[in-house]
C-alpha cells in the first residue's frame, strides 16, 4: 500500500514561526497572569491592611486613654501600659523616643500604617495634646502572614487554571493556524505523488531504448541529439528517484546491507558523467575503499544528490573533487557558492536559492533526512563565486 | 592639667545652674498649689518635646502673660502672674535646662 510520507510534516521556515507564535503567546500568557497576580497581591494586601487599621485603631485608642491617666499620675505612677494583643512606644513631636518596647526600630513617621522588614505591622496615631510629652503612639502586632499564603495559594491554584485554559486555547489557535499550511502541503504532496507514478513506465521506457540503441549506426548529428535526450531524461530520473524516496514509502527503501561505497560512487559518477560532459566540467576522483552496513539505494540518493548539485551549481568549464575515506566522503565543486546567511537553510525541503536552476529544492533535504537516519554528520562550507564543500563523516 | 580646668569647670557650671535654681525656682515655688512636678507636666502636656518645651517655659519667662501660661485659668484669677524677677537669660536657660532634667519623663518610664 503506497502511504504519504510528509502529509504531517511542516516545513522548517513555518516551524520556526511557529514556535515564534508561541514564544510570543507565552509571553503573553506569563504577562497578562502575572499582571493579574500583582494586581491580586496588591488588593489583598490593601485588604488586609484595611482589617489591621480597624483593629489597630481601636488598639490605640485605648492605649492613648491608659497614657492619658498616666500622665495626670506621673511620676508616682510610672509603669508604662502594656497590653497583650500588641507592643507600643511613645515618641515625641522631634521624633524623640520617649518609651519603647517595639521588638523593631524600623519606624517611617510619614506613614499611618505599614510592614516592616522583619515581618511587623506599625500602626502610628497621632495625639493632638502631648500627654507624657508623646505626638506618637506606635503599636505594633506580629504580621502572621497568613494573607500572604492564602494570596499565594490563590494565585497557584487559579494561575494554574488560567495557564490550562490559555493553553487549550492556545492549542485550537495553534490548530487554527496550521490547518491552512496543512492543507497545502497535502496538496503539493498529492500532486507530487500523483506526478511521480505517471511518471515512471514513459522516463523507464525513454532511458531503456536509448541505451539500447546503436550510437555508432546514426550520423553525428543525431548522435548529438540523442545525447541531448539521455541527459534530460537522466535529469528526470534523479528527479524522480527523489519524489520517489520522499512521498512513498517503498520496499526497495527498507533493507540494509554491506556496501562499498566507492563502487556505488564509481557507478553514479559514469551515470552522470554524461550530464558533466555537456558542461565540460571534469571529475577528480580520490576514492578508497569504505564499507557500510546501509541501504543501497538510499545512499545512492545521497550520492546522487550531491553530484546532480555539484554539476547543476558548478561553472562552464568547472570542476568536481570526490574525495572517499573510510570515515568520510566529500563532494567540492568549483560553482557559484552560497551565501553564509543561508547555508543554515540548505536542507530544508523546497527550498531553492538559485531560480536558473530547476528542481523541487528537494535533494539536499533528502541527503540530510538519509544522513539523520543513520546517525551521520554533515558539514557544508561555502564561499561565493569559489565553489561548496558537502562532507558527510560516521 | 587641660583635663582637671575642663572638669572644674562643668561642675561649676553645673553646680551654678543648680544653684540658681534652688535659689530662685524652688524657693518661691514650695508654697504654690501646684508642685514643679505638675507645672512641667503642664508644660510637658501643652508643648511635647524638649525643645518646644523650654522654647515655650523661655518666652514665658521673657514675656509672661496670662495668655500663654498653662496654668489653669481659676488659678491665675486667683493669684495672678507669678513674678519671677529678672536672673539674666542665660542663667534662666540653666534654670530650666536644670527643671527639665529633673522633671523629665524620658527615662523614668518603667
Amino acid at each position: 500500500m503506497l502511504k504519504n510520507r510528509v502529509t504531517n510534516l511542516l516545513l522548517a521556515n513555518e516551524k520556526r514561526s511557529l514556535y515564534r507564535f508561541l514564544i510570543l503567546y507565552i509571553v503573553m500568557m506569563i504577562g497578562i497572569i502575572s499582571l493579574i497576580s500583582i494586581y491580586y497581591y496588591q488588593y489583598q494586601k490593601q485588604l488586609m491592611m484595611l482589617n489591621k487599621r480597624v483593629i489597630l485603631s481601636d488598639y490605640a485608642s485605648e492605649q492613648a486613654r491608659k497614657i492619658k491617666s498616666l500622665h495626670f499620675l506621673f511620676p508616682e505612677q510610672n509603669i508604662y501600659p502594656r497590653d497583650s494583643r500588641f507592643v507600643s512606644a511613645i515618641y515625641d513631636l522631634e521624633y524623640q523616643k520617649i518609651f519603647s518596647l517595639l521588638k523593631s526600630n524600623e519606624i517611617n513617621f510619614d506613614r499611618e500604617l505599614y510592614i516592616t522588614k522583619d515581618k511587623k505591622i506599625h500602626f502610628i496615631k497621632s495625639f493632638d495634646d502631648y500627654y507624657l510629652g508623646a505626638k506618637y503612639l506606635i503599636l505594633e502586632i506580629d504580621d502572621d502572614e497568613l494573607w500572604l499564603h492564602n494570596t499565594w495559594q490563590n494565585i497557584i491554584i487559579y494561575g494554574g487554571f488560567a495557564i490550562f485554559i490559555f493553553s487549550i486555547i492556545g492549542f485550537f489557535l495553534l490548530n487554527l493556524f496550521l490547518s491552512p499550511m496543512k492543507t497545502s502541503l497535502n496538496i503539493m504532496d498529492r500532486f507530487i505523488k500523483d506526478t511521480t507514478h505517471e511518471l515512471n513506465t514513459p522516463l523507464s521506457a525513454i532511458l531503456t531504448n536509448i541505451e539500447m540503441m546503436d550510437l555508432d549506426a546514426i550520423n553525428e548529428d543525431n548522435r548529438k541529439k540523442i545525447n541531448r535526450i539521455n541527459i534530460a531524461a537522466k535529469t528526470v530520473s534523479v528527479l524522480y528517484n527523489d519524489l520517489t524516496y520522499i512521498t512513498l514509502e517503498n520496499d526497495i527503501y527498507k533493507s540494509n546491507e554491506k556496501i562499498n561505497l566507492k563502487n556505488i560512487i564509481e557507478e553514479r559518477v559514469e551515470y552522470f558523467d554524461i550530464l558533466a560532459r555537456s558542461k565540460e566540467i571534469s571529475f577528480t576522483l580520490d576514492l578508497n575503499d569504505s564499507f557500510l552496513v546501509v541501504n543501497k539505494n538510499k545512499f545512492t540518493r545521497v550520492i546522487d544528490n550531491l553530484i546532480s548539485n555539484a554539476i547543476k551549481y558548478n561553472k562552464r568549464k568547472g570542476h568536481i573533487n570526490i574525495k572517499l575515506f573510510e570515515n568520510s566522503f566529500t563532494v567540492e565543486d568549483l560553482g557559484i557558492g552560497i551565501e553564509p546567511d543561508k547555508i543554515r537553510y540548505i536542507f530544508d525541503r523546497y527550498s531553492r536559492f538559485n531560480s536558473s536552476e530547476g528542481g523541487f529544492g528537494i535533494g539536499l533535504s533528502i541527503v540530510k533526512n538519509i544522513i539523520d537516519e543513520y546517525g551521520m554528520q554533515i558539514v557544508v562550507k561555502s564561499k561565493i563565486n569559489e565553489g561548496t564543500s558537502i562532507t558527510i563523516t560516521w | 592639667m587641660v583635663r582637671y580646668i575642663f572638669i572644674f569647670m562643668i561642675f561649676f557650671s553645673s553646680s551654678l545652674s543648680s544653684d540658681i535654681y534652688s535659689q530662685k525656682c524652688v524657693g518661691c515655688h514650695r508654697d504654690m498649689p501646684y508642685s514643679l512636678q505638675e507645672i512641667f507636666m503642664k508644660y510637658l502636656l501643652a508643648y511635647g518635646g524638649e525643645n518646644n518645651v523650654k522654647a515655650g517655659m523661655l518666652h514665658y519667662f521673657i514675656y509672661p502673660s496670662k495668655d500663654i501660661s498653662v496654668m489653669p485659668k481659676g488659678f491665675l484669677d486667683e493669684k495672678g502672674i507669678m513674678d519671677h524677677g529678672y536672673i539674666g537669660k542665660e542663667n534662666l536657660q540653666r534654670s530650666i535646662d536644670r527643671y527639665w532634667e529633673l522633671y523629665k519623663v524620658k527615662g523614668r518610664l518603667k
